[in-house]
């Protein structure tokens, strides 16, 4: 009894939902056999990994569905343990170098280069080269980033790369070059709804349509999201009613709480109990990008017409610093106390124009 | 002025000694200066040892202070009535003045007799209570005649004067066998008194023999005499400067006070008493005093009687001109008006007085919430006070020096042009004093916007002149310049330099007659040993010096530093010596601040002195060294001693001095030698057992004697290879010794000397107080002929945080390039000199945001230097606590201050921006600029009124345990998955929630039923049971209970059991997983994994990992413990099997 949203996962790229062009070009490039690197990219939700994991079934057959969990241990140059999850299969090889922290270098310079050094052995192997899967290719350092460029190339031979992140703007510049890039967007709403209801249907479920785009739109279509919210749903309430309560996340509940804490008072009381609200938020793991924009998006709707210009310049801003800095609490509260200082003097420029 | 006068006075009229009336005065009244100064000092010096002794010099210096308000005021009368002065018989102003003050007077000393003491006990203070209480059986004599004589002034204005006067020598004639009775209550004044009872003849005599040789010179001995008491008198009065205000204060809370009547009667006991009660002191001054005056009966016992009378006028006076100058300050320059002023003025004073003290009682009573109110508002309003607003907008006037002199200001309010500090220091460069709260003396209140009202209403009480801002640099501008009471006394200073060499042993003479009965060193030594004194006499006297000499070397004025010994030799031979080495203190009794019975000195050398007694019989069964009874006492229990410290309060020299004191020769080892195990060994344990005959062939001693120390300098610099195992063997050779060993070291506590501490007497420095090293400094500086204002000197004291050997090299320095030092180069000098105080990170962040004087003149340096005090930690201070600022430059305005916050927060973002490629890249060059950005731009925008104490950064604690529960999510996030295939973040932020419902929601609805279903759940997503708590522990907000905990117990059992009824396969191998957290679960449940993991381990692979299984090994003990279990687990699930296999792979 698994989750609905890993239960009716799709495990081949004819089975996919949404975005089947893209399959079919997906499913053409294993055929033609000239497999190059693959930088797939796309926001969280939008069926990226599924849409790997299906190639990769493409490519090797049902065996590469036996995954199995392995633990690298690898010594640093300065005699550092590190120790790393895999998930593997014959085929495969699945990290997350960011896992390591500061170290991502040296798990990418040793482990990725002795798994690609290595000939396969299995004859019965359909390819001649294994499959590197990076996920998190986003967080990984510079370093990082510079050590894998020349792996890349030389290994090519016996060796493909996956890597797998958000945006590819982190990215630098000489690894997008060597990578067929690939984006997986998000499925519209009207997708959302039919997966969504198909999952019921299979469910013997009955989803009424209303409460289907309620949940795509409430789950941004995120599709994982949304299925876990339909699912959320049906254990609360079924017969579903097409206007019922849809569970949200506690955070997201927390952080509309939190910028809703910014809004109704601006004082320094106020910025002490949001930073507390904040640093709630940060130790459970909730990064400070999502706190960032969940701030903005809860902010602007509760601002004027040009203060929202405004507000939206100064989270930009604040966003980019927030990279740059070490310390993200600085900056969300930054940003908060900034916004305050605008929304107090907007506030009360605004009551002077209408009083006189 | 006044003082001066003085002087030029004296000499021609001292030289004749015919006229000799004012010389006299002046004499007798330096005398009586020295007589309660030395006192002053004496009280300070904490190290006293009798308690009755500091009371009583309370008392003195009270009177002391008084007399020298009274002085000043005599002085100013001989300055408007010059002439009239001199003649003992015309005292026109002051005999009216002496006439009312004698008719208010007289009804007091009558009751004196009788109501002196009820008086007394309804005066509130303390001390004047404990005096009369200690003091009773000598008092009351005194009084009883202080009222009889007292009396008779009332006859005749000439005589009037007299009795204050007489009453020491009366006393002393009429006491002085009494007082030697009554010592003898107090063991030490007892001992100290019969002592000198023999010396004093002995000295009489020979001052006799030397008065005789001298008796061409005779005055000229006494103006030497005077001279080198005003050196004293001096250098105590700069002392006093700094208790004055504080008196004074006291003064006027004291509901005793309300009259100056009650004033009058006060200062006359306490005059009264000083003398008299100085024989139960033993007060060798006093003693000494009398002895003086003993001498002078003899040599003219006509002149006294004038000179008395000439100088009780003086006396006389005091009491009404305290209150007085309280009252009319400056004002009474017209000689002829003054009398009429004065008589207004005391009962004025008396009756505002009287008024304020009933009426304040009253005001807090009703009025109490009302008050409370008005406070708290006035307080508040003073938080919000601004700063001055027209900052340096008026001149500085260039005043004349010294024109402030005797002046004695209170700020209050904000004055516009300049801060209060600037303020401060202004009128302190013309010679006024600033205190902090009025008093009678304040001469001015300066008046400046949101001025405190209790200040300005005292101030009114007091008769005070109220002064604005303007009026006082109009004041500076306009006074007629003085020649400052320290160059005067510079000036004697040379004058009798000069004058001295000629007859420097009639002034020695003098000087160690003066000296030798003070101290407390007579009485210790008494004590302890008896017959000490004749024995150091013989010494001096093998030594060939002469008595007098000898006395001086023995006796001289505890508090100084530079002895007359110490202060002739260097003119000799010490241009070359530093001024360290060159005053370094020749004798025990000249260490600044070891003078105590109980002080560090003194322990030591009884310690010393006793140590043959306690050791030597010992010699063949060794006593047990602790654990005996009062060891901690004396010390005698111990072989060895260990004087820890500061440095540069004479820790070295305290030990040689000692040492040289009881004759014993020394061997010093410090830092610079090696003092390794085996060098200890070689070195010092031979010469433990040896004997010195250093003396034997000099011929110093007749007898070769054992009386050698071993000197341990600087023992806690024994440590790294050099001197490897130099404590232990220290330990075992002080186990061993035959003669004493003193170690020193700095840091007592310090992880190196801890068991050497245990073997040794400890005996712990403390640094000495500000005044202790003043007065020693002091008159060192005027050795050296260098001038400095003593409140710059307080700055260089403090500033060198009480290091006396810093504080000499300072002076030497800054004295190299001129001799006379300002105030304001002395106080900069200082500054620069201070040494650097470590703040702690508290501190630190208050000082950040502090407003007002104590950061006001901070550079752009000082203020990143403060980040620099931890610059790890300081920025997260100052983020953590900005929010608690309330800015100044807000004003209050919500709006302002947003601003404020959000530009300082922008600050602090900068700040870490830069510290991230401080960080990251090793720019550590960067560091100034974080300074700017994290620590001072904050400081400057936010600088205001911190409402709380600084908090700890909570960022700490957040990060951590953020880490926490990212180390959680990840290994939620690698157990999950094979079946998630999602990033760690998807899982926290989508899976986490939704999942610990799913498990959870079977239990709350189905209750123990549910719990099957739950545990199918978790397996379908390999997660383990602890994998849930983890889950339930990260997906609380805000401290609420997690609904898990929320479960019926009975649920939470079936869960638990329906987990662990079957055993787990999961795809990842739990190893890791104990290793991280192996303290944290309970080793049932240990146990449990670990058979489960081997469980699978066995069944599907022989080869296992080579490190998985020694890992398994290293964390297995309790696998053994179930072995049935083993057995029942063996059931493999289908799906484990292909999962099994493709680890073991993967492990080959």
């Amino acid at each position: 009894m698994s989750l609905w949203v890993d239960k009716y996962r799709p495990t081949s790229l004819a089975k996919l939902d949404y975005h089947k062009e893209q399959a079919n070009q997906l499913k053409n490039l294993v055929q033609c056999g000239d497999f190059p690197h693959l930088l797939v990219y796309g926001p969280s939700g939008a069926g990226k990994k599924t849409r790997i994991m299906c190639l990769l079934r493409e490519l090797y057959g049902a065996g590469v569905e036996k995954l199995r969990i392995e633990h690298q241990s690898i010594t640093t140059p300065s005699k550092k343990k590190l120790e790393i999850n895999t998930i593997a299969s014959n085929y495969h090889l699945e990290v997350n170098p960011s896992d390591a922290g500061n170290s991502d270098r040296v798990v990418i310079q040793e482990l990725i280069k002795t798994v690609a050094q290595s000939q396969q052995i299995q004859s019965s192997a359909q390819r001649e080269f294994k499959v590197v899967l990076l996920t998190e290719v986003d967080r990984l350092t510079k370093d990082a980033q510079h050590a894998l460029r020349r792996t890349m190339e030389k290994y090519m031979a016996t060796c493909r790369l996956i890597l797998c992140c958000n945006s590819t703007s982190k990215v630098i510049a000489p690894i997008r070059s060597r990578c067929l890039a690939v984006r997986v967007p998000l499925p519209s709403v009207e997708e959302v709804c039919s997966v969504l209801s198909g999952v019921c249907r299979k469910e013997g479920l009955l989803l009424p349509p209303e409460l289907a785009k309620q949940i795509a739109e409430k789950s941004g279509r995120n599709l994982r999201k949304a299925l876990l919210m339909c699912e959320a749903c049906r254990v609360q309430q079924y017969p579903f009613s097409p206007d019922q309560d849809i569970p949200e996340t506690d955070w997201e509940v927390y952080l509309r709480e939190t910028a809703n804490a910014i809004v109704s008072q601006q004082s320094p009381q106020r910025l002490l109990e949001v930073r507390a609200r904040l640093y709630e938020l940060l130790t459970h793991c909730i990064s400070p990008e999502v706190i960032m924009k969940g701030l903005v998006t809860e902010l602007l709707s509760n601002c004027d017409g040009h203060l929202k210009a405004e507000v939206a310049q100064m989270a930009a801003y604040y966003e980019h610093r927030l990279q740059l800095g070490n310390k993200a609490i600085y900056h969300l509260e930054a940003f908060v106390a900034k916004f305050m200082a605008i929304y107090k003097k907007f506030m009360e420029d605004g009551l002077g124009n209408f009083m006189f | 002025m006044d003082i001066r006068r003085f002087f030029t006075s004296t000499k021609p009229v001292a030289q004749k000694a015919s006229n000799g009336s004012t010389s006299t005065s002046t004499d007798e009244e330096q005398k009586k200066k020295q007589k309660s100064r030395p006192k002053v000092k004496s009280s300070t010096s904490d190290e006293k040892p009798s308690g009755k002794r500091k009371k009583r010099v309370i008392v003195d210096s009270d009177s002391e202070e008084e007399k020298k308000v009274k002085t000043k005021k005599s002085t100013k009368e001989t300055s408007t009535i010059p002439t009239e002065k001199k003649h003992p018989v015309t005292y026109v102003s002051d005999s009216d003045s002496d006439g009312t003050f004698e008719t208010l007077k007289k009804p007091k000393p009558k009751e004196n007799g009788t109501a002196k003491g009820k008086k007394e006990s309804d005066s509130g203070k303390a001390k004047q209570v404990k005096v009369s209480s200690s003091k009773s059986p000598v008092k009351s004599p005194s009084t009883v005649k202080g009222g009889v004589k007292s009396s008779q002034p009332t006859i005749s204005p000439k005589v009037a004067p007299t009795p204050p006067k007489q009453m020491p020598t009366s006393v002393m004639a009429f006491f002085g066998s009494s007082s030697v009775q009554r010592s003898e209550k107090k063991m030490v004044a007892s001992s100290s008194t019969k002592r000198k009872a023999p010396l004093e003849t002995d000295e009489s005599l020979s001052d006799e023999a030397i008065a005789k040789e001298l008796q061409m010179d005779e005055d000229k001995e006494l103006e030497k005499q005077i001279h080198d008491d005003e050196e004293f008198a001096r250098t105590l009065a700069m002392l006093d400067d700094a208790p004055l205000p504080k008196k004074a204060r006291v003064d006027s809370i004291s509901p005793s006070k309300s009259s100056s009547q009650a004033i009058a009667s006060d200062i006359k006991p306490k005059k009264d008493l000083s003398p008299k009660t100085s024989p139960v002191k033993t007060s060798s001054k006093l003693a000494q005093m009398k002895r003086r005056q003993e001498e002078r009966d003899e040599q003219g016992k006509k002149d006294k009687g004038e000179k008395q009378i000439k100088i009780s006028p003086k006396k006389e006076p005091i009491s009404p001109t305290s209150s007085e100058r309280a009252a009319t300050p400056k004002t009474a320059s017209a000689s002829a008006g003054m009398a009429k002023s004065r008589n207004l003025s005391t009962p004025k004073s008396e009756s505002v007085a009287s008024k304020t003290s009933p009426t304040k009682p009253e005001n807090t009573s009703p009025d109490d919430l009302e008050k409370k109110r008005a406070n708290s508002s006035a307080y508040r309003s003073y938080l919000n006070r601004e700063g001055p607003r027209a900052l340096g907008s008026k001149d500085i006037p260039q005043g004349e020096e010294n024109c402030l002199e005797g002046c004695v200001f209170v700020l209050t309010g904000v004055l516009e042009s300049m801060e209060r500090d600037e303020a401060k220091s202004l009128i302190e460069r013309y010679g006024g004093k600033v205190t902090g709260n009025v008093s009678r003396k304040t001469t001015y209140l300066v008046l400046g916007r949101d001025s405190g009202v209790s200040k300005t209403e005292k101030a009114e009480s007091f008769g005070t002149k109220i002064i604005n801002e303007d009026e006082l640099l109009d004041l500076i501008r306009t006074k007629p310049g003085k020649k400052s009471k320290y160059e005067i006394a510079a000036e004697a200073e040379n004058k009798s330099s000069k004058t001295r060499t000629p007859d420097s042993r009639g002034k020695v003479a003098s000087s160690a007659k003066k000296a030798t009965p003070q101290g407390p060193s007579p009485n210790k030594r008494s004590s302890s040993g008896g017959k000490s004194k004749p024995g150091s006499a013989s010494k001096s006297g093998a030594r060939g010096a002469s008595c007098s000499e000898v006395k001086k070397s023995l006796s001289f004025d505890q508090t100084k530093t530079a002895s007359p010994v110490s202060h002739s030799a260097p003119e000799n031979d010490g241009s070359s010596l530093l001024w360290v080495d060159k005053y370094r203190p020749r004798s025990l009794k000249n260490l600044i601040g070891q003078q105590g019975d109980q002080s560090c000195a003194n322990k030591l050398l009884r310690w010393l002195q006793s140590w043959h007694k306690h050791h030597s019989g010992n010699a063949k069964a060794p006593a047990p060294k602790f654990g005996k009874f009062g060891s901690k006492d004396d010390g005698s229990g111990f072989k060895a001693a260990l004087l820890s410290g500061p440095p540069g309060v004479g820790k070295t020299t305290t030990a040689a001095l000692v040492c040289e004191e009881l004759g014993y020769s020394y061997v010093e080892m410090n830092a610079s030698c090696t003092r390794s195990k085996n060098s200890l060994k070689e070195v010092i344990a031979e010469s433990l057992n040896n004997t010195s005959i250093k003396n034997f062939y000099t011929g110093a001693s007749q007898t070769v004697s054992s009386k050698h120390v071993l000197i341990m300098d600087e023992v806690d610099g024994m440590a790294g290879n050099e001197d490897r195992g130099g404590i232990q063997e220290m330990i075992g050779l002080i186990k061993q010794s035959k003669i004493p060993i003193i170690c020193m070291c700095n840091d007592r506590n310090h992880q190196k000397i801890r068991s050497l501490a245990n073997y040794c007497y400890d005996l712990r420095f403390q640094r000495p107080r500000v005044e202790q090293i003043k007065g020693a400094m002091m008159s060192i500086a005027f050795k050296e002929g260098l001038k400095i204002p003593p409140p710059a000197l307080n700055e260089v004291i403090l500033a060198s945080n009480q290091d006396i050997r810093q504080v000499l090299h300072n002076l030497s320095m800054w004295s190299a390039k001129d001799k006379v030092m300002t105030y304001d180069q002395a106080k900069a000098d200082a500054n620069n000199a201070k040494k650097d105080m470590k703040l702690g990170p508290f501190d630190v962040c208050r000082k950040v945001f502090a407003l007002g004087e104590e950061t006001a003149h901070m550079s752009l340096i000082d203020k990143s230097d403060l980040f620099f005090h931890d610059y790890s930690l300081a920025p997260l201070f100052v983020q953590e606590n900005y929010l608690h600022v309330r800015p100044a430059a807000a004003g209050g305005n919500l709006k302002s201050h947003l601003v404020l916050l959000s530009k300082t927060a922008d600050s602090i973002c900068d700040g870490d921006l830069v510290d991230r490629q401080i960080r990251s890249k090793q720019t550590w060059s960067l560091l100034p600029t974080q300074a700017i950005y994290a620590s001072v731009l904050p400081g400057e925008l936010m600088r205001g009124y911190m409402s709380q104490f600084p908090n700890f950064p909570s960022w700490l604690g957040k990060f951590s345990s953020s880490g926490k529960h990212s180390r959680i999510i990840q290994e939620l996030a690698s157990h999950m998955s094979l079946k998630t295939l999602s990033s760690k973040e998807a899982v926290n932020l989508d899976y986490l929630p939704y999942l610990r419902s799913a498990v959870l929601k079977p239990l709350q609805s189905l209750g123990s039923e549910g719990a099957n279903q739950s545990v199918k759940l978790m397996d379908d997503y390999d997660i383990i049971k602890e994998d849930v708590d983890n889950m339930m522990e990260i997906s609380t907000w805000d401290g609420q209970p997690d609904p898990y905990s929320k479960l019926d117990s009975k649920v939470k059992a079936a869960f638990t059991r329906a987990y662990n009824k079957e055993s787990h396969l999961t795809p990842y191998s739990l190893q890791v997983v104990k290793k991280s957290r192996k303290g944290a679960v309970d080793p049932e449940l240990l146990g449990e994994l670990d058979n489960e993991s081997q469980v699978q381990e066995e069944e599907e692979d022989d080869g296992l990992g080579a490190d998985a299984m020694i890992k398994q090994k290293k964390s297995k003990p309790a696998k053994e413990t179930k072995p049935a279990k083993d057995v029942k687990k063996e059931k493999p699930g289908p799906s484990g099997k292909g999962k099994g296999r493709g680890k073991g792979k993967a492990k080959n």
